[in-house]
């Protein structure tokens, strides 16, 4: 195990060196293929120096909203259509298509009609992000075993005390899956949002980056999000394990 | 109905040639009649599939049935009972909960726990041998411990009748045996009617004043238990006990051939 926690980062090292000695002997332009050793002097610039900043915290902060709006969204209505039968099967086929509708290509239409900047991209987020909390709600509340059930009817509960008490915390797992998956989407979605909508961002910055041909300021900027996103995720596995405290005690897994 | 038994004065817990089908299916329990006295152990024996857990449901209202009634202290059922305990084939503890918790769970659906509840409660978890794991999660229990559990959440209510569906079907045999005889200790203090699904003739005689032994969906034969009161491992190897248990077998054999 300790091996492995070593031999992991090591594998990044000899990665990054290779890379470096590949660029270095092949004497490929830089503006193709950047040396790792320039894209962390840049990206170490830009941090130090503060204007990267500013693109990081309008990133996050698109991520957080439209993260926290679809998925608060996506929640409530797995909950109205998985206690509510036929709305389910009335509506089911609509939402499905709606989330067949590649959602970026919605962007152009988001702008005008919210304009340019954060809105567009926070709604496009949240759209991807509704999707997997829905689903995986409806599907975690018909996940309470029916004896549990019957036991709930047993007990004289009310509707609303068998889903409060039981059917969501029956489903929390799943429900929780839902909001992993949906964090990661997020963050895509902010980026990717930004491409066509954004002025500020780090999706708005590579496509300004691109415009200067700036191929080191790129890769900074790939090694910026995907440390954002571990964070953000790692941040969600916290808040599961705290939520699930109750489950996993004394789970043999 | 041919049945052995003395006829039951004023029966606490009735069902009268009651009939259920699942949609699509055919009737799974066929004009069947059980009549409980208060306080009487009435044990339901059959093959998988005779209609046994069908017919207690029955009683405990969470099916109701389409021909026949179901009646429980005079009054006909229209729905799940409150006066009705009832212990499922798996404990069905809420993993997320104390144990505590999920015993209090049948009082705190309905009004705000007291600490006269709660003492209540963990002294009813003492008397099942698990007083000390009343603040652990269900998940850090073996079986019987849950098992044990499941029954305390039974009790706690003092429900007149406690209607049971193979609880201890997936215990150990020791096990097993000590939680029969707890449960006979706890549910004749209480006075409690009980009506208990087994599939095991043994555990049938060694708890029960009646027998019941059911085939596809009917009452098959009535049988009064007249043993001394039973406890111990030495009981259960008395020859008046086994050959009940020999003529329990032997009614439901006939439809071992039958079907073979």
């Amino acid at each position: 195990m300790t091996a492995i926690r070593i031999l992991s980062p090591a594998l990044l090292l000899a990665f990054g060196l290779t890379w470096e000695a590949g660029v270095y002997l092949t004497g490929v332009s830089p503006i193709v293929v950047p040396p790792p050793s320039a894209v962390l002097a840049v990206l170490w610039a830009g941090l130090v120096q503060g204007w990267l900043w500013p693109h990081i915290w309008v990133t996050g902060l698109e991520t957080a909203l439209g993260f926290a709006l679809g998925s608060a969204i996506g929640f409530l209505c797995g909950l109205v259509l998985g206690e509510v039968e036929p709305l389910r099967r009335l509506l089911w086929p609509y939402v499905l298509a709606s989330q067949l509708v590649p959602k970026l290509a919605l962007g152009p239409i988001f702008i005008i009609w919210f304009g340019f900047g954060l809105t567009a991209t926070v709604v496009i987020t949240a759209l991807i992000c509704f999707f997997p909390l829905l689903e995986n709600t409806i599907t975690g509340l018909q996940s309470a075993p029916p004896e549990k059930r019957d036991l709930f009817r047993m007990l004289g509960a009310t509707r609303l005390q068998t889903l409060l008490r039981l059917k969501i915390p029956s489903g929390l797992p799943l429900i929780l899956s839902g909001v992993r998956v949906a964090i990661v989407l997020a963050l895509v979605g902010a980026v990717v949002g930004e491409f066509i909508s954004g002025g500020q961002g780090l999706g708005a910055s590579i496509i300004a980056a691109q415009g200067m041909m700036d191929s080191t300021l790129m890769f900074a900027l790939f090694i910026l999000i995907t440390v954002m996103g571990m964070l953000f995720y790692q941040i969600v596995v916290l808040a599961e394990r705290w939520l699930l405290r109750g489950w996993q005690k004394g789970s043999k897994s | 109905m041919p049945t052995d038994a003395a006829p039951f004065p004023a029966p606490f817990l009735a069902i009268e040639r009651a009939s259920y089908a699942y949609p699509g299916e055919g009737l799974t329990v066929e004009q069947a009649d059980l009549a409980l006295a208060s306080g009487d152990f009435h044990c339901l024996v059959g093959r998988s599939g005779c209609g046994k857990t069908t017919l207690l449901k029955l009683a405990a209202g969470l099916l109701l049935p389409e021909s026949g009634s179901v009646r429980i202290a005079g009054s006909a059922l229209a729905g799940p009972s409150r006066q009705v305990g009832f212990v499922f084939q798996t404990p069905s503890l809420l993993e997320w909960r104390t144990v505590l918790d999920n015993v209090l769970l049948p009082i705190s659906l309905h009004r705000r726990v007291t600490p006269a509840d709660r003492s209540r409660a963990a002294e009813l978890l003492a008397l099942m041998g698990i007083g000390d794991y009343a603040h652990r999660h269900p998940r850090q229990l073996s079986g019987g411990q849950q098992s044990r559990a499941a029954l305390a959440r039974a009790l706690v209510t003092d429900p007149p009748a406690l209607l049971m569906d193979e609880p201890f079907a997936a215990l150990d045999a020791i096990t097993r045996e000590e939680l029969q005889d707890d449960l006979l200790r706890l549910t004749r203090e209480r006075g409690a009617t009980v009506l208990f699904v087994t599939h095991d003739i043994a555990e049938a005689v060694y708890l029960a004043t009646h027998v019941s032994v059911m085939d596809r969906g009917r009452i098959a034969r009535t049988t009064a238990i007249d043993l001394p009161p039973r406890h111990g491992a030495e009981s259960r190897y008395d020859s008046r006990f086994t050959g009940l248990c020999h003529d329990i077998r032997a009614a439901l054999a006939p439809s071992a051939e039958a079907a073979a």
